[in-house]
């Protein structure tokens, strides 16, 4: 929702946080795109080396199975 | 508790939002939810849709506006039937706001209702009112950085329609980058390069219009 203005709904979207093995250079722009292209998922924020990635997401519109699948389809590991 | 409020508030709308789109797939209109900032070019677009489509379809405006009727003022002068909702300094059209002024059109003798959404590029994405599709009309001069800023309104919107592209080479707007930023948060989603004031890409835009109107009176819906 408008937090400013307090309108809208409280759209159920939540953060999550995952721990993401094996990002290269080649592949975590392409993580970002995928994950962001998907209903509900408003921000993505990837840290290569580290591998610690947010996700703000609406477990309404997207499941987290999907978000695990864009991981687990590159072989990347991903943990929360 | 105050959630539990809030989320009365948005059943409510959507249940007014669904008969509002009963009432316009009834009647075959196609129902356009046009948004964007304050001065991103709305009424400016709508000028030159009804100077360009008002003989061919029929077309009627519901304006929202905090207070004062001067958009709709420039769309009267187009002989095109238009309503002002003032919401009185609320930040969206809702759904119930569209259904009160509804019963004065002849839907009847309508293809196609535009509803200019109050300018603002946060609010108004999280109200359905009724409406086919919502279109989003983002300025070169608001930078190439709000697809991302702003998910939300890039995500609901079939089409972005980035206006004043005649500016670009006054500004560090990156055309190509604010494409493929609405191309990742919405694959799918339209995006049309158009100047409301020189014309140039507009044709898209109509053609677009054509397309979703003549869809919604041969029956398919969203
Ligand atoms: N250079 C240029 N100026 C434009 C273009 N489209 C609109 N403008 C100007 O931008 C200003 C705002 O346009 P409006 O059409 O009133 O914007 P709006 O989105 O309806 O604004 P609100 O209803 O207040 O939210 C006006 O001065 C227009 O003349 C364009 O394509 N190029
Ligand atoms: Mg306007």
């Amino acid at each position: 929702m408008c937090k400013e203005c307090g309108c809208g709904q409280t759209n159920g979207n939540t953060r999550l946080q995952f721990q993401v093995n094996g990002y290269a250079e080649e592949n975590v722009h392409e993580v970002e795109k995928a994950l962001l292209g998907m209903p509900g998922v408003m921000y993505v924020h990837i840290h290569a080396d580290e591998g610690a990635t947010t996700i703000d997401y609406n477990p309404a519109k997207t499941k987290l199975m999907e978000i695990m699948n864009v991981f687990a389809s590159r072989g990347l590991e991903a943990a929360l | 508790m105050e959630i539990q409020v809030m989320q009365d508030i948005l059943g409510k709308n959507d249940e007014v939002a669904a008969e509002n789109q009963a009432l316009f797939a009834a009647k075959k209109v196609f129902a356009l939810n046009l948004l964007g900032s304050p001065g991103a070019g709305k009424t400016t677009l709508l000028e030159k849709t009804m100077a360009a489509l008002k003989d061919e379809l029929r077309m009627a405006v519901i304006e929202g506006d905090l207070f004062t009727t001067k958009d709709a003022d420039r769309i009267a002068r187009y002989g095109v039937p238009v309503i002002q909702i003032n919401t009185s300094g609320g930040c969206h059209l809702d759904a119930p706001m569209v259904q009160s002024v509804l019963p004065r059109l002849d839907l009847d003798a309508l293809d196609l209702v535009v509803i200019e959404n109050v300018g603002n590029l946060v609010c108004p994405a999280e109200f359905n009112i009724g409406e086919d599709e919502k279109a989003v009309v983002l300025s070169i001069t608001e930078g190439d950085d709000k697809p991302l800023k702003y998910p939300l309104i890039f995500k609901e919107s079939a089409v972005v329609v980035l206006n004043k592209v005649d500016i670009l080479p006054y500004t560090n707007f990156n055309l190509e980058a604010a494409t493929e930023d609405i191309a990742t948060i919405h694959p799918g989603a339209m995006v049309l390069p158009v100047s409301s004031t020189t014309e140039e890409g507009l044709f898209a835009w109509y053609q677009w219009l054509r397309q979703a109107v003549q869809k919604k009176r041969e029956g398919y819906s969203e």
